[in-house]
């Protein structure tokens, strides 16, 4: 089981990997759109990225009121509670 | 005739101009336009009709404020847009560039945001043209290049609204998204207007202290390829960057009054020697 930070420190990495965002500049309460730039396209991009590290059955609902990076932190450390999708 | 009553004479004739954009919305949404859109069962043979009817009255409406007074302006390298099938990008200083712009391309598509689905005289001309709703998110950028696939010209305005004055060129990423997956160049033009009037948050009676300027400049294509090798998401990123620069630099020329020359004139020199 990831802790928090754990997740904190991948969602990081992923999102410089995906979308050259400095990590310095992703905070738990940098907002996702406003601060970091992530436009909706990008979300699809995002949670596709997520389904495939994760091996969990994403959503959508579960991350329609994800805002900031804390909030999407919230939201993966809940699916890896859940049991992974048969492959 | 002193100053004071040339103001007041541009507000009047400002107001009646707008007046009668708004009547001849409703006018023409009722009658030719409708009309216009059920002559024909093919779509886009009706989507063409209506779209070659607004763009002759968006030119009627420039040609009522020119004559009026209100306004005078160029066109610069306006063979360039006479091509189907092109993706058009510009910059937004003021309210009525989609104006000029639809005028000047008697078959184009545009995106229409929600505001004026809901406005009651604009929503009839939206309808009928058969322009693109913002309201489909993700969706929208597949229908643009749905749109520039089936060899339709379509305009857009990367700033997504009008340019707030004295703040940094800041573009959505959905023109560069559009491109990369239409695979089509960008077609630039540079709208500018001086003294800056119609701007964001500017109403429309608050009239310049002298008479607006517009100069419209189509620039030469923005290929996509040189960005195609990477993933879309960093293409666009990287693209909508680069056309940042290049809008920043042309407007910067424009105003400057340099007249004619495009950020890549040594591009359009060397094609034009071929």
């Amino acid at each position: 089981m990831q802790s928090t930070q754990e997740v904190f420190e991948q969602l990081r990495s992923v999102l410089q990997d995906l979308f050259e965002i400095d990590p310095a500049r992703v905070t738990l309460d940098a907002h996702l759109y406003n601060d970091l730039e992530i436009d909706s396209i990008d979300t699809i991009d995002l949670i596709l990225r997520l389904k495939e590290l994760t091996g969990r059955k994403i959503q959508p609902d579960q991350f329609r009121n994800v805002r900031t990076v804390g909030d999407a932190v919230t939201a993966i450390h809940q699916l890896l509670q859940q049991k992974p999708a048969a492959a | 005739m002193g100053r004071r009553w040339n103001g007041a004479w541009r507000i009047f004739a400002t107001g009646f101009s707008f007046a009668c954009f708004g009547i001849g919305a409703v006018l023409l949404g009722f009658t030719v336009w409708p009309v216009l859109r059920l002559s024909s069962g093919n779509r886009d043979v009706a989507d063409a009709r209506v779209q070659r009817a607004v763009s002759r009255s968006m030119r009627v409406f420039v040609w009522l404020m020119k004559s009026l007074g209100l306004l005078t302006y160029e066109i610069r390298g306006l063979e360039k847009l006479a091509a189907r099938g092109q993706f058009v990008i510009a910059n937004h200083p003021t309210l009525i560039d989609v104006v000029y712009l639809v005028g000047l391309m008697p078959e184009v598509d545009c995106i229409v945001k929600q505001a004026l689905w809901r406005n009651v005289f604009l929503r009839w001309p939206v309808y009928w043209a058969g322009y693109i709703s913002n309201e489909t998110g993700e969706g929208l950028v597949a229908a643009c290049a749905a749109t520039l696939a089936r060899g339709r010209s379509l305009v857009v305005f990367p700033e997504g609204t009008r340019t707030k004055p004295g703040e940094p060129l800041n573009f959505h990423r959905g023109a560069a998204q559009i491109a990369l997956t239409a695979r089509v160049p960008l077609r630039p033009v540079t709208i500018t207007c001086d003294p800056i009037t119609l701007f964001k948050g500017n109403s429309w009676f608050r009239v310049p202290p002298q008479r607006p300027h517009w100069v419209i400049a189509v620039g030469d294509p923005i290929p996509v390829e040189p960005y195609l090798n990477e993933p879309q998401a960093l293409a666009a990123r990287h693209l909508t960057q680069a056309l940042i620069r290049w809008f920043e630099v042309s407007i910067k020329q424009q105003l400057g009054g340099s007249p004619g020359a495009p950020p890549d004139a040594g591009e359009s020199q060397h094609r034009r020697e071929q």
